[in-house]
């Protein structure tokens, strides 16, 4: 079956319309072609009616002469046409001649050929090897960066798993911080020492690293015109207890809550005490010592 | 007096008396030669003159023909087509080759295909023998043949056998796509091989 695109081809070959490229082609399909050849055959004589629709005209007379003249020395090429020829004496020689030439030409050209096949060769084998090389180094750095991939992914649960353990280090450490600081913390629960006022209480948390401390008191009796309670921390390494500062109580519930911080370091806090002191306070305790740790 | 009534040779007689004379002429027979261009000068040396449009040129082209069947009668191949038509295929091709070495390539084409298809054969009654007889018969069948066909498949055919144009020139000169004029062609000439081809 020829399809449209052969018949358009033909129908071209047949009006010698194909060229170049294209006329390579088809005529290339053509030698294995049949059935394209057949209809080639059939467009070209299609074509050559088309000749008929030309007016016919007369040649002139002389031209029949002109052409039998010319073609009365001329010898038709027939397939079967031998022209006898003898060949000269000298031929033989010639031949020799003719053939040790040749067969010196041959064996440089057969030598030149072959060291090139040699030379050929060798570059091929060197070039195998080339390749080989670049195979097996190509080989090692995938292996190379396999295991730089995996030592990496460990590196990486390495510092995760680490991460983690730091987290919960931090946690600890944050937790015992916590602990130790409430460890240092001192709490004294202070006790009246006046006979009219047997309820009054005192609690004071003492936290040496700060030197800061919280006071708690109830049921103090009211203050007297001219007159504040004043705190004292009685740390051995001083003579005289140290001044924690003055407070007021609540005259109607003797409650109080106050934070303070001595006047001087205090390397420990053995006791607390509550004196009845001057309005602003006093460097040495004079007045009714009130509460006193037990 | 009347003159003698001319036959119309039958179509196979007349193709195999050719393939006859060119077998002789294959074997070196001049006054064989002779005999074709007898037979043969005319429509062939009309096609020259069709395509190159120059009475000299088509004589030059119609002696190569010939000097070149006398060479080549040998390999001509009798199964795949009759002598006229090779010989017709042979002056067409050579005064194609003539047109298309032209400079004035264009000049030529106005005057070479002109728009009707110059069916005009004045005065050629003192010419009919046999042959021109088979030749004019022909020639009226291929008309009616072409005139059935459409317009531009004519026009493009035409162009395409006389005109020496290549296919991008005949798109050029009829303002159509490459692929149409290809298009145009293939109907043309399938049409035509359908209708006609066993005239030649």
């Amino acid at each position: 079956m020829i399809d449209e695109r052969k018949e358009e081809a033909a129908a071209l070959y047949a009006l010698d319309l194909l060229e170049g490229a294209e006329r390579s082609a088809f005529e290339t399909q053509l030698q294995s072609d049949r059935e394209l050849r057949r209809l080639v055959d059939q467009l070209r004589a299609a074509s050559a009616n088309i000749a008929l629709l030309a007016p016919l005209a007369e040649p002139s007379a002389f031209l029949r002469e002109r052409i039998l003249a010319d073609v009365a020395d001329r010898e038709p090429t027939t397939p079967d046409h031998v022209v006898p020829f003898r060949l000269p004496l000298w031929t033989g020689w010639a031949a020799a001649v003719c053939f040790i030439v040749a067969t010196g030409y041959f064996s440089v050209a057969n030598f030149n050929a072959r060291s090139q096949a040699n030379f050929l060769r060798e570059s091929e084998r060197l070039t195998r090897i080339e390749a080989g090389n670049l195979s097996n180094l190509l080989e090692a750095e995938r292996l190379i960066s396999r295991q730089q991939i995996s030592d990496l992914r460990l590196a990486q649960a390495d510092a995760s798993a680490l991460r983690t353990s730091l987290a919960s280090a931090a946690a600890q450490i944050a937790d015992l911080k916590q602990q130790n600081a409430l460890s240092d913390l001192k709490i004294d629960a202070l006790a009246s020492l006046v006979v009219g006022t047997p309820d009054a209480r005192a609690i004071a948390v003492w936290n040496p690293r700060t030197q800061e401390g919280v006071l708690t008191v109830a049921k103090l009796p009211a203050l007297p015109e001219g007159k504040d309670y004043q705190l004292w921390v009685v740390d051995p390494q001083y003579p005289i207890p140290v001044d924690g500062g003055v407070f007021q109580v609540d005259p109607a519930t003797g409650e109080a809550r106050v934070t303070f911080k001595p006047n001087k370091p205090v390397a420990t806090a053995a006791k607390f005490a509550v004196s009845l002191e001057r309005k602003g306070g006093v460097p040495k305790a004079e007045g009714t010592m009130m509460l006193l740790s037990y | 007096m009347s003159s003698p009534a001319v036959i119309i040779p039958p179509d196979e007689e007349k193709h195999a008396v050719d393939a006859q004379i060119l077998q002789r002429v294959a074997a070196g027979d001049q006054a064989a030669l002779g005999e074709l261009y007898d037979r043969f000068s005319r429509p062939l040396y009309s096609v020259a003159l069709r395509v190159l449009n120059d009475a000299t040129e088509a004589e030059d082209v119609l002696h190569d023909v010939f000097v070149t069947v006398w060479d080549k009668a040998a390999d001509f191949e009798a199964s795949r087509g009759h002598a006229f038509s090779w010989a017709l295929t042979l002056t067409r091709n050579r005064a194609i080759d003539r047109v298309r070495s032209r400079k004035r390539r264009s000049e030529i084409l106005t005057q070479a295909v002109p728009s009707d298809l110059g069916y005009d054969e004045a005065d050629d009654a003192k010419l009919d023998s046999a042959d021109t007889l088979w030749i004019k018969e022909k020639a009226a069948a291929v008309r009616s043949a072409v005139a059935t066909l459409p317009a531009d498949q004519r026009q493009a055919l035409e162009l395409a056998y006389f005109g020496g144009l290549t296919q991008l020139q005949i798109a050029e000169k009829l303002a159509e796509p490459l692929g149409t004029i290809k298009a145009r062609i293939r109907r043309a000439l399938l049409k035509l091989r359908d209708v006609v081809s066993p005239q030649l």
